[in-house]
């Protein structure tokens, strides 16, 4: 291989490399979060424990023993459970939030809220650590003070944990009992 | 070009169909001898062999022509049954041609000629990549439905702007309109002229509005249409399963000397070909062990006064979102005591206790013990239950028996289906549209606004000279709307053998609609039966027939009150250390309907919150101890109970302590001075639905 092929082929793949990274795994020194208000309250999550961001996402809503599930959401043709974090978190339900973030993970599930306040790129050290949720409540992990104000983290995987503690996670149940 | 490389491509199909159908024809043609099926039958072999000479498939042209040789002095007479013998030469022949077409289908790979050499090994790998080959052809056919698939919801998706526009149009038509009016009224400002065009301008974006709107509907519906019938084509008619199910039941009854009659029903329904593969694998063992261990030999059974010919039925039934699978004999039923004999031989049963007749069939359900003396080649030893087993738990469904001694018995595996093709009747309730199952569905019935009301507030509906049970569906399926007083339609379903009414807002059409499941972690009420994906991607619920006639049942039960469905309504924890609050917060909360606990601390509250399931709290802040903030932020942080909401009560009226009950995480903060009963209801109906 000359040297002009091998550098069109570096080229080439770091062009491609640009696109399939996802952003924000560069260094480890920066954390990627996500800015954002549920039940009036700000709050953070990290972008990386997050498959995607929507607003106005049309949700129907599923009447059930569950106030914080909001309903279902159609994506590229699977149905997703949307919840509300407010009602997660301990807030009162007030109007429906507009904004969805799928979580990692599986099954497949949705939380909602209702502001975004920004997506921000925030040095590691800017981000206080906390091992487990003793916190006040369980689903958060640690605070990051972006703009003068202190945000806690909302800890996607333990939100998960705590809707699957909810919906009592065992597929199938409601049809055995009928 | 296709045919150049391969001139076989159509053969294969035509081959496939004509195989399928002689092996079906030969087997009616064992049970019910007819003229006109035997003229089939020959017309099929054929065409196979012409067919076949062409592609010079002479294998299964000389075949197809000994087929004809077989049946040619059978042609034109009166029905009468075919010697056993020829029976057995024309199953044979049709056995040897379905294999050469499989071959055609399956061409072994060129790749195994050198790995012959190995002897372990290759075996090995050659078994696994057969049953690999089974399934490519339905597996294409999926990857190309899909892709269909997603192109239609991507046009639709494209529609949706078409939609947006049509209802801009007609708000700038709204607009023009207005300020035509506006020059027509105010005498001062413009000219005949601009106000004539004004007007015109007027009628022809209301024209146009309209024939936009009309076009992005059609085209919506028949987006729809097409969307349901490719999800359709997903799935496989349950008939498919027959034949292989009525040879088996032919082969065995043969084996064992047996004349036994094979009838199927409900071959239209319509399921995925991942669960009929399953069930027809299980159902394979049941109908052999039907004939082997059911059917008793002629002798006895003409002895016992039955028809000497055995029977075996197999019944597909769809219903709701379960498929039911029975396989049906007139045998003698399980053996009962010889179950129990060698259950008992074996340790299976506990000493000093006479096990149940269904404990013992139980244990036939977990295999190991067969009901027939001696292991026959055909079905041994229990195989065919356990398989039923097994497959219905990989499928999350069920295995039922029910044996009657003497009389026969019944195998029917229920298993949920992930797919479901249905034709659906969309319904607008409460603002919330859902679909219907339209095959539930015996009629609709306009409801004035008054005998909505009427109906509403008894529960009861006249239909057909009969009082029926009446749900309005808002009630159920939107319980934060107020019941609708207008006039609507009364949706008359029938599901378990039992009719009754549901009242919708209006009807919107018809559409052909798949049905799926629904997801993990949304537990649902139990009339939504599933949830279909509409023209634009959304979800759409589906209603079960079975639970709406529950629901309408319960709800008539309890007086129509309950505004949550299907769950009981969880008790509400009151924490206060005044008894008056204590008296008067329960008066309220339980002539709203609520179940009120009562706890005059935060340590007593905290202590019965973990002896019960709680829906929400309700906690004052100024108590000796713990205070309510405290309460509060205590059961936050408690796994079990942070997800309970909270509310606090208390006289504090200063921004400040909102703030701190805020930060404690309360849901909602109501001041005792205000207390407004209305105001306290709203938040916890909120709070609790």
């Amino acid at each position: 291989m000359t040297t002009v092929e091998r550098r069109i082929t570096q080229l080439r793949s770091d062009f491609d490399r640009s696109f399939a990274q996802p952003l924000g795994s560069h260094d480890a020194g920066h954390v990627e979060l996500l800015a954002i208000r549920a039940g009036g309250r700000p709050y953070a999550l990290r972008l990386a424990q997050t498959a995607g961001l929507h607003p106005d996402r049309p949700v129907t809503p599923l009447p059930g023993p569950l106030p914080a599930l909001l309903g279902l959401a159609g994506f590229a043709g699977t149905v997703i459970p949307v919840y509300d974090l407010a009602a997660l978190l301990g807030h009162p339900i007030s109007e429906r939030p507009r904004w969805l973030v799928l979580a990692t993970g599986t099954p497949p599930l949705g939380f909602a809220f209702h502001k975004l306040d920004g997506h921000v790129r925030v040095s590691a050290e800017a981000i206080i650590g906390e091992a487990t949720g003793a916190g006040r409540r369980v689903v958060l992990r640690g605070m990051a003070t972006l703009d003068g104000t202190a945000r806690p983290i909302i800890d996607v995987p333990s939100a998960r944990a705590a809707v699957h503690t909810l919906a009592g996670h065992a597929p199938g149940t409601e049809e055995v009992t009928r | 070009m296709a045919e150049a490389r391969d001139p076989l491509r159509y053969f294969r199909i035509e081959a496939r169909e004509l195989v399928d159908q002689i092996s079906a024809g030969v087997l009616d043609l064992d049970q019910e001898p007819a003229p006109d099926l035997v003229a089939r039958l020959l017309r099929y072999a054929h065409t196979l062999k012409g067919a076949a000479r062409v592609v010079k498939q002479t294998a299964i042209a000389d075949r197809a022509h000994e087929f004809e040789d077989v049946l040619v002095p059978h042609r034109g007479e009166a029905p009468v049954q075919v010697p056993a013998d020829e029976m057995r030469e024309l199953l044979r022949l049709n056995d040897e041609i379905a294999r050469f077409v499989h071959d055609l289908e399956h061409p072994a790979p060129p790749v195994e000629k050198p790995q012959e050499g190995r002897s372990g090994p290759a075996s090995a790998s050659s078994s696994s990549s057969a049953e690999e080959d089974d399934e490519p052809a339905p597996r294409a056919v999926t990857a190309d439905l899909d892709e269909l698939l997603d192109a239609i919801g991507e046009t639709s998706a494209r529609i949706a702007p078409l939609r947006e526009g049509s209802t801009t149009l007609a708000r700038l038509h709204r607009g023009v309109e207005a300020l035509g009016d506006r020059l027509r009224i105010g005498r001062s400002t413009g000219d005949a002229g601009a106000r004539s065009a004004v007007q015109r301008l007027a009628g022809e974006m209301g024209v146009l509005g309209r024939r936009l709107t009309d076009a992005v509907d059609q085209v919506e519906r028949e987006l729809d249409e097409v969307r349901g019938r490719a999800e359709g084509l997903r799935l496989v008619a349950a008939g498919t399963i027959f034949t292989a199910l009525h040879r088996a039941v032919h082969d065995a009854a043969e084996a064992e000397g047996k004349r036994v009659r094979f009838t199927a029903h409900g071959a239209e329904a319509r399921m995925g070909p991942n669960v009929l593969n399953h069930v027809n694998g299980a159902f394979l063992h049941v109908v052999r062990n039907a004939v082997v261990h059911g059917i008793e030999p002629e002798a006895e059974r003409t002895a016992a006064g039955k028809p000497a010919e055995g029977s075996v039925t197999v019944d597909v039934e769809r219903r709701g979102r379960w498929a039911h699978f029975r396989c049906t004999d007139d045998g003698r039923g399980f053996d009962m005591t010889a179950l129990r004999r060698v259950a008992q031989a074996r340790g299976l049963l506990p000493e000093g206790r006479e096990p149940g007749p269904q404990e013992l069939i139980d244990l036939v359900l977990h295999g190991g013990i067969s009901t027939s003396g001696t292991v026959t080649e055909v079905a041994g030893r229990g195989i065919g239950m356990d398989v039923a087993r097994d497959v219905a738990l990989q499928l999350g469904g069920t295995v039922t028996i029910d044996s009657h001694p003497g009389q026969g018995a019944t195998v029917q595996i229920s298993v949920p289906l992930t797919l479901l093709s249905m034709n659906g009747l969309i319904v607008e309730a409460g603002g919330v549209v859902a679909t219907m199952p339209l095959d539930a569905v015996r009629q609709c019935v306009r409801l004035p606004a008054g005998d909505a009301a009427t109906a509403a507030a008894t529960g009861r509906f006249a239909h057909e000279g009969q009082v029926v049970p009446f749900l309005p569906l808002a009630r159920t399926i939107s319980p934060g709307a107020p019941d609708n007083t207008g006039a609507g339609v009364a949706v008359v379903l029938s599901a378990d053998g039992d009719t009754v009414a549901v009242g919708v807002d209006r009807l919107a059409g018809t559409s052909t609609l798949v049905a799926r499941p629904l997801p993990d972690l949304a537990p649902a009420t139990p009339v939504i039966g599933g949830v279909a994906i509409d023209s634009d991607g959304n979800p759409r619920l589906v209603l079960d027939a079975h639970g709406l006639v529950a629901e309408a049942h319960r709800d008539l039960a309890v007086g129509g009150a309950a505004p949550e469905p299907g769950k009981p309504r969880l008790p509400i924890l009151v924490v206060d250390d005044s008894l008056t609050t204590r008296m008067l917060e329960r008066s309220i909360l339980e002539s709203a309907g609520y179940e009120v606990d009562l706890a005059a601390s935060a340590e007593e509250g905290l202590d019965r919150a973990h002896r019960r399931e709680y829906g929400l709290f309700l906690t004052d802040i100024d108590m000796p101890g713990m205070d309510g903030f405290g309460f509060v932020a205590t059961t936050r942080a408690d796994p079990l109970l942070g997800h309970i909401p909270a509310i606090l009560v208390s006289s504090r009226a200063s921004a400040e302590d909102r703030r701190r009950g805020e930060e404690a995480g309360a849901s909602a903060y109501v001041i005792k001075g205000e207390f407004n009963q209305e105001e306290l209801l709203t938040h916890i109906r909120r709070l609790i639905l």
